[in-house]
Order: structure tokens, then C-alpha cells, then sequence
């Protein structure tokens, strides 16, 4: 076996779920196939190209900035081409309507409207000639289309990964409690917690005017503020030896209970426009700094995982925690760590939460720990602890972005959406168990795996 | 190669769970060796070999075909213009009827319809607007899951150059909508207060279920006191509101305030709830002090629960909203706006007064 033979084999050993990933991202490649339109200045100079010399012609776009570019090269190289622009219109189609009827009104032919693919589909355009009869009846021109995957789109992908963004953080911290062997059901209400507490305190400290250093020190309070919180649960589960289950199922309704006191039952959203730039503002390569944020914090996670002696302990606790304790492992401490850690992710995710939708409410985050633990449970973590990968869980989170933006793009309406997600979470499970019950082994005995 | 994350953890695991799978199964296996998923073996591991060779075939033919489709220039009139809808929930009656009502009104304008739900969940409202961006469909209507925070999903959108409308709830976080459609719930209390006089002959002591963190239920209970305080000036009607307790718009709460009410209230002769379930919540609770005879009440929606109450004579009667118009006008709205016409920015559907006599002819509850 070549060494690159054996690197692939390895990648797809430990994580099998890649290929089911990068099977999804073709599924849907290949059905969101439809006609885009190039933009820009290209597509307005393929189109000037086809009008005549001497026509009275028309352009008609939106108010964006992907329109603009397109509208001013086009008024340029139809001027260069000796054509006359007898109106430019950007906006919407009554702003288009308002012009050709003034057009209209000034009984000269109107020889061609060009315009993009997407202004071409407004009703005001299907039928011109009957509508503004004096202008005889104009050819529309839209830039020449080509067939691409929707999902392949720069935007889309980007879309993907800031969807998932806030789910996939809080997973991190609910891969380690895992692994642990425990589960943390408190992650929704403390990321409710951790988004009213930053906005309550930003709304406090100067609301809209607020100052960047304020907006950092109240994301900062937030967040410590949940692990706070993620420290409690720890310390009833490693100290009183209360089941997680129960624990966590706890301190979800306290957290939950303190978003709405401090929100007062409603949402908060006076807040400065300079918020949102944690969750929506473009960071590096364009790429938006909520996913900046969340690689990170998964490369951060996997080096303590791998790299680390505290990473280690984590495993050792989940997979025998008597062998652990007996190894000299400081059992509690490790699970105080976790719990702390999962506690302080949920806050994060708050605070980007709240930064994305540029308010905090109590609402937020119902039913995301179920999320988490999905992501974390197709990510090839088992629930009995001891056995996962950080980076398992990233691919987990990305397979339920995936299938849900897929779905949406291609239309599947929300009942079907819940039964295609509830199953892929119960293959996931499933896979899990044939696995731990050594159902599905490995065809050879890897030699390199050996000790 | 020794794998940098192979632990003592895994060493002591791998000994842990030889002893028991050996107690499972008998069969020896060894003790570092860590199942996994590729390759497989076994019966799973056959079928799944079997399954990957077809599917390779398969496979190959996708290929060929993305390639193919890729490679086509196709014509622009292909896309069917998408009417983008991300609803408040999809588990309520009304915006399953609301729903409804925009695809049949958007397939006479060939237009198609997507409609998903946002759950209650402003953040998944927010990515189903983006991807409906990536999708450049011609036009969005939501009802936000939360008014405030439904302003950036609404000025994506923007930036995007696509319209948003909004039907049933309005935004209150910014952002430029078109058109906002929604029953006129200031009219709807009004009718309710006709109808309370009518059920009371002009008199006697009435209470409210409430629930005035909503809007639109603050516009219903303005409404009904107006109409009473009008009705007092003009035609010499006595009724008075002496109790306005929360019931949550719930069942279960409404039914406990409504308890409380005939605790408090013994001479109580109306109850105008604000919704239909706090109608039927205030039901139950007569039911029990077995006073249904003495104290009349009048809800609000026509849910199908709360039209059978009326026909049973539960309730006496309910102003009912028409979620299929609202549906049916919002589209309207959006192939005005394509057309280039002017839309007007909102847009009230009344509601209507439905009584025991409508419930008689309602032939939807005919089957019972």
C-alpha cells in the first residue's frame, strides 16, 4: 500500500463521515443545476455587442451594487458603440413602469431594453407591446446564461458555513462533555442567556452609541458569564455524582428563566450598527468573521484534544472513569473543565447569535441543544463517551447544514425537511452502534495502529 | 505510525470493552483493534460492497451529466419565477390556510410558491431569507418570528434588490417591506364588542382574557372597549369591563384566570377572550362551576375548535379572520409589484361576525 493510499484510507477511517459530506455537496451540485447570469462588466459588454448601431435603447436594473457595475458599463460601451440611451433606470419595476410610460408619452420607437435575468422575469416586461404601444415593440436583452450548481456558488458555501456557524460552536463544547461521557442539555437556554446578557449590558452602557470596547467587554462578561453557569452543572455532575441528564435538564430552565427576567419577557435591540460585525461583517479572504471564529475555535479544540495531556484525561475520563481515577487522572477537575468549557462555547454562540440578528431574546436557541448533539453524534462521537473527534463534529455540523440549506434550496417544504434530518441523525446512531458492537470492522488488521 | 491522539484513555478502553464484547459475542477480537466504518466486512460490509460497486456506475453517470448540463447554454425564460414564504409555524391552522391560499393564487400567474417554517426561531427565519437570496427568487413574504429581529434578514434582502412582504405580523426592525397584509384586528374588536352587546342586551359585567404582549391582540381589546365606550354614549349600553386578566392566548392559562374571575367576579355576565383558545380554555372553566348558562362568551379567530363551540352554543360568537385572503391578497400585491403598479404599503382584511347560524350552514362542520 502506497503511503498517499494510506493517508486516504486513514482520512475515511476516522472520518467516514467526510464521504458522506462530499456526497451531499454533489447530490445537490448536481440538482440545483439552473441558468445564473453573468454580472458585471463583462456581461454588460456582451450585451452592448448585440445592439445596433443608431438604436434607441433603454437599460433597466435594480438598485445593488451588483446591478451598478453592469448598468455603467453598459451606458459606456452602448455610448461607444454609437447607440443612443434614451433612459437608465435603477430601482424597482414602478420606476421602470414610470419611464417607459414617459417614453411612451414621447411617441419616438424605443428599439431594445436591456436588462439582467432577473428584471426580465418581472411581469411589466412580458407584454410592452400592447402596454406602451408607441414604442413598437423593443427587443430585451439580458446577458447570455450559463447553467451552474446554485450550491456552488461562492455565496451559498459562504451561507452554509455562517448558518451553521452558531450550531457548530456550540458543538464543540457538547463534543467534550461527551466524551466525558456525559451531555449537556443547558446550551440553548445559556446561549439565550449569554445573547440577552451582552445586549442588556451593551443597551445599558450607551445602546445605539456604544463604544467598541464596550461591546467587547460585554461580549467578554457574557461569555464568562455562561461558563459561569457551564461551572455550576460541572460541579453538581462531577461533585454530587447527579447525572448529567438531570443536571443539565436543571440548569436549562434556570438559564432560561434568568434570559427572560433580564430581558423582561420581551427582545432587546437598540444596539449600535458596529454589533453586527461580529456576525455578519467579512473578515480575511471574505470569508464572514462568525466562521473565521468558528474555525478557530475547532482548531483550538482539536490541538487541546490531540495535543494536550488535558485532552487525554478527557478521553480517559470518558471511556472507563474508574481506570482513569485509578491512573492518577483527577477525574473531577476534568469534568469541571468540560463542563465549564461546553458552558463558555454556549456563550459565544450567544453573543454571535445576537450579533447576527442585532438583538437578544430569550427565545433564542430553543431546541439548538438537540443540534449540537446531532452535529456531535454525526460527527462519529459515540454517546457512551470516550471515543470522538473534535473535527468529527465539524463535519457532523456541516452535513446538517448541508441537507438543510440543499433542501432549501430545491424547495422541499418544512414538514419533509424534519423527517429527512430526524433520519439522518438515526443513521448516524445506528452507524454508531453496529460499530461499537463490532459489526462493521476493518477488512485487515491495521499494522500501523499497532503499539 | 502511532497516532498522536491514541491515549492511555484508548489503551485502557480498547482492554475495558475486549472483556465485554467477548462476554457479548464470544468471538475473540483483538484488543487494539478499533472498529471503523471503511472498509467494512461482514454481511453489513457485503451489502454495502455490493451497494458502492453500483453505485459506482451511477456515479459515473452523474458525473457525465453534471458535466453535460454544465456545459449547455440554455434559454432565459427557463426559470419559473419563486415566490420565497418562511411563515411563523406551520403547526397553526391559520398559516396552513394562509399558505395554501398563496399557492393557488400564485398558480394563476404562473408564478410558483415555497412556503417554510420558521418554527418561532428568528435565526432559522434568517437563514431560510438567505437562502432564498442565493436562490434569487422574485419576491419574499414572511411573518416574522420576531419583529424586531426580522429587520437584518429584511435589509439582506434589500441589498439584494428582492422585495419582502410581510403578512399577519409586521416588522418593526427596519428594512424596507413593500406591503404588509394582515386582518384588521381594531375592526375585529369592535365587531367583538357588537357582538357582546347583542349576547348581553346591553348590560351587565364583563371581563377580558388578555394577552397584551402581542400587537395584534392590544388592537383587539382597544377595539372592543372602544365599541363599548361608543355604544355607551349613543345607545345607552351599561356594560362595564371590570376584570382584564392574562391568559396567554393558552388554553390552560386562560382556563385558571377564567376560574379565578368567577371566584371573583360571582355576578359576571360576559367574557370576551382574545383568541380561541383562551375562549375555550374560559369553556372548560364555566363547564366546571357549571355555570355555562349564566355568563356568555365571545372569542376570536373561527378556528374549526372554536366554530364547533359556537355551534354548541359554548360560545356565543367569534369575529373570524380569513388567513386565505390575507394568503390570496399578499400575492395579489406581488404580481402588482412586478407589474410595476403601485402597491399600497398595507393592507387590513376585515373579519366577519360568525354566529351559531353561520356555524349551522358552515358546511365544514357538517361531518360532526
Amino acid at each position: 500500500m502506497s503511503p498517499s493510499h494510506r493517508l486516504v484510507r486513514r482520512l475515511f477511517a476516522d472520518y467516514g463521515m467526510l464521504l458522506v459530506l462530499l456526497a451531499l455537496g454533489f447530490y445537490y451540485s448536481v440538482v440545483t443545476i439552473t441558468t445564473h447570469q453573468p454580472a458585471g462588466a463583462d456581461a454588460a459588454q456582451q450585451v452592448a455587442s448585440r445592439v445596433q448601431v443608431g438604436e434607441r435603447v433603454m437599460i433597466i436594473t435594480r438598485d445593488t451594487p451588483e446591478d451598478a457595475a453592469y448598468r455603467e458599463e453598459l451606458a459606456r460601451s452602448l455610448q461607444g458603440r454609437g447607440a443612443l440611451v434614451a433612459a437608465s433606470i435603477q430601482g424597482e419595476p414602478r420606476d421602470a413602469r414610470v419611464a417607459l410610460e414617459g417614453l411612451n408619452a414621447d411617441g419616438k420607437p424605443l428599439h431594445v431594453i436591456t436588462t439582467t435575468t432577473d428584471c426580465a422575469a418581472w411581469t411589466l416586461l412580458k407584454d410592452t407591446a400592447t402596454r406602451f404601444p408607441t414604442l413598437g415593440s423593443p427587443r430585451i436583452l439580458t446577458p447570455e446564461p450559463y447553467r451552474w450548481p446554485t450550491f456552488l456558488t461562492r455565496q451559498n458555501l459562504l451561507n452554509v458555513a455562517n448558518q451553521i456557524a452558531v450550531v457548530a460552536i456550540l458543538a464543540v463544547g457538547m463534543t467534550l462533555v461527551i466524551l466525558t461521557g456525559g451531555i449537556d442539555l443547558s446550551v440553548g437556554s445559556i446561549l439565550a442567556l449569554s445573547a440577552v446578557l451582552s445586549t442588556a449590558l451593551i443597551q445599558r452602557w450607551g445602546g445605539p452609541n456604544a463604544s467598541p470596547g464596550t461591546l467587547w467587554l460585554a461580549g467578554a462578561i457574557a461569555v464568562a458569564g455562561s461558563a459561569t453557569v457551564g461551572l455550576l452543572s460541572g460541579v453538581l455532575v462531577a461533585g454530587f455524582k447527579v447525572p448529567s441528564f438531570i443536571t443539565t435538564l436543571a440548569v436549562m430552565q434556570v438559564a432560561s428563566g434568568l434570559a427572560f427576567i433580564i430581558a423582561r419577557g420581551g427582545s432587546i435591540y437598540e444596539l449600535p450598527d458596529s454589533f453586527t460585525t461580529l456576525g455578519r461583517g467579512l473578515g480575511a479572504l471574505g470569508i464572514p468573521h462568525a466562521v473565521w471564529l468558528m474555525l478557530g475555535l475547532y482548531v483550538g479544540a482539536h490541538l487541546l484534544m490531540t495535543r494536550t495531556v488535558l485532552g487525554r484525561r478527557i478521553q480517559a475520563v470518558g471511556g472507563n472513569p474508574e481506570a482513569a481515577r485509578l491512573s492518577g487522572v483527577p477525574v473531577p477537575g476534568v469534568l469541571l473543565f468540560a463542563y465549564a468549557f461546553c458552558g463558555a462555547m454556549a456563550g459565544m454562540g450567544g453573543v454571535v447569535q445576537a450579533s447576527q440578528l442585532k438583538s437578544g431574546a430569550p427565545t433564542y436557541g430553543q431546541m439548538y441543544e438537540l443540534y449540537a448533539i446531532a452535529a456531535v453524534v454525526v460527527g462519529g462521537t459515540s454517546l457512551s463517551g470516550g471515543e470522538g473527534r473534535v473535527l468529527g463534529t465539524l463535519i457532523g455540523a456541516l452535513i446538517i447544514a448541508v441537507i438543510q440549506n440543499g433542501m432549501n434550496l430545491t424547495g422541499v417544504e418544512s414538514y419533509q425537511q424534519k423527517i429527512v434530518l430526524g433520519l439522518v441523525i438515526l443513521g448516524a446512531v445506528l452507524l454508531d452502534l453496529l460499530k461499537r458492537r463490532g459489526w462493521i470492522r476493518r477488512k485487515t488488521a491495521p499494522p500501523a495502529n499497532t503499539r | 505510525m502511532p497516532r498522536l491522539g491514541a491515549s492511555t484513555s484508548t489503551a485502557l478502553r480498547a482492554e475495558y470493552e475486549y472483556e465485554g464484547r467477548k462476554a457479548w459475542n464470544g468471538s475473540p477480537s483483538h484488543p487494539n483493534q478499533k472498529s471503523s466504518l471503511f472498509p467494512p466486512r461482514g454481511p453489513i460490509g457485503l451489502i454495502l460492497s455490493t451497494a458502492m460497486k453500483t453505485n459506482r456506475r451511477r456515479f459515473v453517470a452523474l458525473s457525465a451529466f453534471a458535466a453535460a448540463s454544465a456545459a449547455l447554454p440554455a434559454a432565459a425564460a427557463d426559470r419559473k419565477s419563486v415566490v420565497g414564504v418562511s411563515l411563523l409555524s406551520l403547526a397553526n391552522p391559520f398559516f396552513r390556510d394562509l399558505g395554501d391560499a398563496m399557492r393557488s393564487e400564485a398558480a394563476k400567474y404562473g408564478l410558483e410558491v415555497n412556503v417554510v417554517s420558521g418554527d418561532f426561531d428568528a435565526a432559522r427565519q434568517r437563514n431560510q431569507v438567505s437562502d432564498f437570496i442565493v436562490r434569487k427568487v422574485a419576491a419574499i413574504v414572511l411573518s416574522p418570528c420576531d419583529s424586531k429581529a426580522v429587520g437584518t434578514a429584511i435589509a439582506e434582502a434589500n441589498r439584494a434588490g428582492i422585495p419582502v412582504f410581510t403578512v399577519d405580523i409586521a416588522s418593526l426592525g427596519g428594512g424596507k417591506v413593500v406591503s404588509h397584509v394582515a386582518t384588521d384586528n381594531l375592526g375585529g374588536g369592535h365587531l367583538a364588542g357588537q357582538a357582546m352587546i347583542e349576547a348581553l342586551g346591553g348590560k351587565g359585567k364583563v371581563a377580558i382574557l388578555d394577552h397584551p404582549e402581542i400587537e395584534s391582540v392590544l388592537l383587539r381589546t382597544r377595539g372592543f372597549e372602544a365599541e363599548l365606550a361608543t355604544q355607551r354614549k349613543e345607545k345607552g349600553v351599561t356594560i362595564e369591563v371590570v376584570a382584564k386578566l392574562p391568559g396567554g392566548g393558552a388554553k390552560d392559562k386562560s382556563f385558571k384566570a377564567a376560574e379565578d374571575l368567577l371566584q371573583s367576579h360571582p355576578d359576571l355576565a360576559g367574557i370576551f377572550a382574545i383568541n380561541d383558545p383562551s375562549a375555550l380554555g374560559a369553556v372548560a372553566a364555566l363547564e366546571k362551576a357549571g355555570r355555562l348558562q349564566q355568563v356568555r362568551i365571545v372569542g376570536f379567530d373561527g378556528m374549526p375548535e372554536g366554530r364547533r363551540a359556537i355551534q354548541t352554543g359554548q360560545i356565543y360568537a367569534d369575529p373570524v379572520q380569513f388567513p386565505d385572503r390575507i394568503g390570496s391578497t399578499a400575492v395579489q400585491q406581488i404580481r402588482k409589484y412586478l407589474d410595476g403598479d403601485d402597491v399600497k404599503p398595507e393592507i387590513l382584511i376585515p373579519t366577519a361576525l360568525y354566529r351559531k347560524a353561520d356555524a349551522d350552514r358552515d358546511p365544514t362542520l357538517k361531518s360532526r
